[in-house]
């Protein structure tokens, strides 16, 4: 009877919306998908639903036939709804779980691969999302203290939810399935395309089991540095290029996530100029995408993540000074030119570190639940609470940058000679000569990173590389000082203003004659007339317009 | 020749065993754990060394708590003292979750106790304070440390001189025989073995000793010039041919 009434109070509009959506998705019809995906969804959410659950999925069987593999994708849908719009409770959280293993039940375990084909973006949408609600519940769990009785005893039987071993279990299985390791190695190895179809087997020639086997490895990526193994983290992207060109980077968001997490673990690997490599480089890739996808619905996510990016990349800075990209340099200036001041004066910028680190750094997860099941462990717990995750690796963190804090200091004074003796240096530092001594071998490895120098394989591999542009030497208490110097750069100038007199050209060229009275907004919108009727109207993935034409070029 | 990292990352003497261990999905099986224990404990008395195997089991221990062997955690943190210029000592502490304590009584866990000297230890040595490392290794404080597990690591105290070397050979050219001393924890003949064994020679006069050239302690002023590359002007190119062809 309820379940009539609140079928009665669906509008039309929706019904309608959900019949057509699930015809376009038993027809396997992506471009329709596509749009009810991204656009109808979210256009039907902002009207009916912005502060409300959509109708559950039982009561909207009824209009696709009780199909259960729809009924699953629109219960994806439905809690991912839930998470970002508003809160989710207990039963929710379960719920979502349990949907999500019957998604991957069925993609995993039916008998041969499954006919269904979704949009790339939402299938890095489902690994996504299914990682943040992991997230999102290894947090929520962590909190003893705000429980009610009724969640303490659902909890206490509950621990095979959202697990950390179910998570990597689904991770790992889908790749495994899709064999897309062998598939990275195959395309590496310039197989062709039938060679390659032989080597991962039925699953894997299936897009959508491909898709889920590379965002799947992204996703042990993610994983693995919430849980604090950088290593492995790194180790398993293995078989990943880490470049723009590759065919599985269409999906900006799962470009993004990867370039953020690989940076990070970086960091923690005390890798700064690998660091600061991969965040040059995606962060340019998110400027010149911009104006293609200012209206897209990840749009704001992405320039959070980027900001975070501008954040770890300041610290890296401070950390490895080294020149780098001018343009990504100035944004980290304006946006973060305070800490970084702070951060490049050693001991005293140590509060600016962790304000960066705790802004920027991903949310940590225990792997291990409170003791639920045993209140008398419970009570304890709750007595002397454990470290917060994220405190735990800060403290890590800032114990690295304290090791090389006396460096900025050492570094100004060195600047300034040639040479000079240790006791004189001591002197004008008030330190202790053998102290001061110790610090410039301090100096002298901060000034050395392992990196990857070029085509490593692997993201691990790397060999020693100075990263200093001031180097000393000691013989016996002399310092011997030497700067290597950057001769002046003209390249990024006459490139800027080649583009910039380029789009004047362009623009004189297409006005109309005679010309009318000239607009002194003219110029900064630059008429991309030409471009524009590349871009298909709805967003199919559609940057590859704007960064692989370029690039391959 | 396999770089400084990838012999880090899988170092030429780990099994084919292992190797299966540390990059396949049976690194998730709690039933080899035993497995990767052994081969630490070969590692202890072999003076080898495997960081991921051994943060392989620490990962174990993290999805696992019943298995935590708390000797097992602190051999690998010994081992991961050593592995400079890796900050392996950190990424193994980062897999260490909050714990509850110890529940069995009447067999106390030595970690709480030891990790902190241990932590210490480590600071010390990433600050190239060595005398001061020395120091604390040799305190009474590091007495249980000493006496119950760095004397099962064979070529412990070997292993923090190598760190040294390593530090002084990047930034000495030449070292009074007395610092150096200090930074090793040698004196007399055992420091003049220890630096002939090196290829170091001694001034017998000055008491001197000469650092060889090495890439790192060969400094020389450069002027870097830019270097263009090709994918900086694919823009303009690009959007010069388009016109070029938009002008037919």
């Amino acid at each position: 009877m309820a379940q009539q009434v609140a079928f009665a109070q669906i509008p039309d509009v929706v019904k309608r919306f959900i019949v057509h959506f699930h015809q376009a998705v038993l027809d396997n019809n992506l471009a329709e998908i596509t749009v009810a995906y991204e656009s109808g969804w979210n256009r039907l959410t902002e009207k009916f639903y912005a502060k409300t659950e959509w109708p559950e999925a039982e009561v909207i069987a009824p209009l696709v036939n009780d199909d259960q593999i729809f009924l699953i994708l629109y219960r994806e849908l439905y809690y991912r709804h839930v998470y970002s719009r508003l809160q989710p409770d207990i039963d929710d959280r379960f719920h979502s779980y349990e949907n999500s293993c019957e998604l991957f039940n069925y993609l995993l375990n039916s008998d041969g691969p499954v006919q269904l084909e979704l949009p790339e973006q939402w299938l890095w949408d489902i690994i996504d999302e299914f990682i943040y609600q992991y997230q999102s519940f290894c947090v929520w769990r962590s909190k003893v203290k705000s429980k009610t009785d009724e969640e303490l005893i659902l909890l206490a039987d509950a621990n095979q939810v959202w697990s950390s071993y179910s998570v990597l279990n689904v991770l790992y299985s889908l790749i495994q399935k899709s064999k897309i390791n062998e598939h990275l190695v195959a395309l590496q190895e310039g197989k062709s395309a039938e060679e390659i179809a032989e080597i991962v087997g039925e699953y894997g020639v299936k897009p959508l089991y491909r898709m889920l086997g590379y965002f799947s490895i992204i996703g042990l990526l993610r994983v693995h540095s919430l849980l604090g193994d950088f290593t492995l983290a790194l180790k398993v992207m293995e078989n990943v290029e880490l470049n723009q060109r590759s065919p599985f980077t269409r999906v900006t968001a799962c470009h993004v996530t990867t370039y953020y997490y690989v940076g990070f673990c970086y960091i923690m690997l005390r890798r700064y100029p690998d660091a600061i490599r991969a965040f040059v480089s995606i962060l340019n890739f998110i400027l010149r995408m911009r104006q293609y996808h200012t209206r897209s619905y990840q749009y704001d996510q992405i320039n959070k993540t980027a900001d975070r990016m501008y954040a770890l990349f300041a610290i890296c800075n401070a950390l490895s000074p080294m020149r780098s990209d001018d343009n990504i340099s100035n944004i980290v200036k304006e946006r973060y030119g305070e800490q970084f001041a702070k951060m490049s004066r050693g001991e005293e910028g140590i509060p600016a570190f962790e304000e960066l680190f705790v802004y920027a750094c991903p949310k940590f997860i225990s792997a291990n639940p409170p003791p639920y099941e045993d209140p008398e462990q419970l009570a304890a717990h709750m007595e002397d609470p454990p470290v917060e995750p994220v405190q735990r690796h800060l403290a890590l963190f800032l114990s690295e940058v304290r090791a090389q804090a006396p460096v900025p200091t050492l570094r100004s004074f060195l600047k300034l000679y040639a040479s000079l003796d240790a006791k004189k240096l001591a002197n004008f530092l008030d330190a202790d000569e053998e102290e001061m001594v110790q610090q410039m071998m301090v100096m002298k490895q901060a000034s050395r990173s392992v990196s990857r120098v070029e085509n490593e394989k692997g993201l691990l591999d790397g060999q020693m590389i100075s990263t200093s542009d001031l180097d000393f030497v000691i013989n016996e208490n002399m310092v011997h000082i030497a700067e290597s110097t950057v001769g002046r750069r003209y390249a990024g100038w006459f490139i800027r203003n080649t583009e910039h007199a380029q789009r004047v050209f362009d623009t004189l060229r297409n006005s109309s004659l005679p010309a009318p009275p000239p607009k002194s907004t003219a110029q900064s919108a630059p008429a991309n007339g030409a471009n524009e009727s590349a871009t298909p109207a709805p967003r199919t993935g559609g940057q590859r317009v704007a960064w692989g034409g370029v690039k391959v070029a | 020749m396999p770089s400084l990292a990838s012999k880090w990352a899988s170092p030429p003497t780990r099994t084919p065993l292992i190797e299966n261990l540390v990059s396949g999905v049976d690194r998730y099986n709690p039933s080899n754990v035993s497995i990767l224990e052994d081969y630490l404990y070969h590692q202890t008395r072999s003076e080898e060394y495997d960081c991921l195997a051994n943060l392989a089991i620490l990962k174990l221990y993290q999805f696992n708590p019943d298995l935590y062997n708390p000797d097992v955690v602190i051999y690998i943190l010994i081992k991961a003292l050593t592995s400079a210029p890796f900050p392996d000592f950190n990424l193994c502490i980062s897999l260490l979750d909050e714990r509850p304590a110890a529940t069995n009584p009447d067999e106390p866990d030595p970690l709480p106790t030891l990790l902190p000297i241990l932590t210490s230890l480590y600071n010390l040595l990433q600050q190239c304070r060595f005398p001061a490392f020395w120091a604390l290794y040799r305190s009474d404080e590091a007495e249980t440390l000493r006496d119950n597990y760095t004397v099962e690591c064979v070529g412990f105290e070997n292993a923090v001189r190598e760190v040294v070397i390593r530090a002084v050979k990047a930034a000495f050219t030449r070292i009074g025989s007395e610092r150096l001393g200090a930074y090793l924890d040698l004196s007399g003949g055992d420091l003049t073995a220890y630096v002939e064994s090196l290829g170091w020679s001694i001034d017998p006069a000055t008491e001197v000793i000469a650092v060889p050239p090495n890439p790192d302690n060969h400094i020389e002023s450069t002027v870097v010039q830019e270097n263009i590359q090709l994918p900086q002007l694919s823009k303009i190119i690009t959007h010069a041919t388009q016109n070029a062809r938009g002008a037919l």
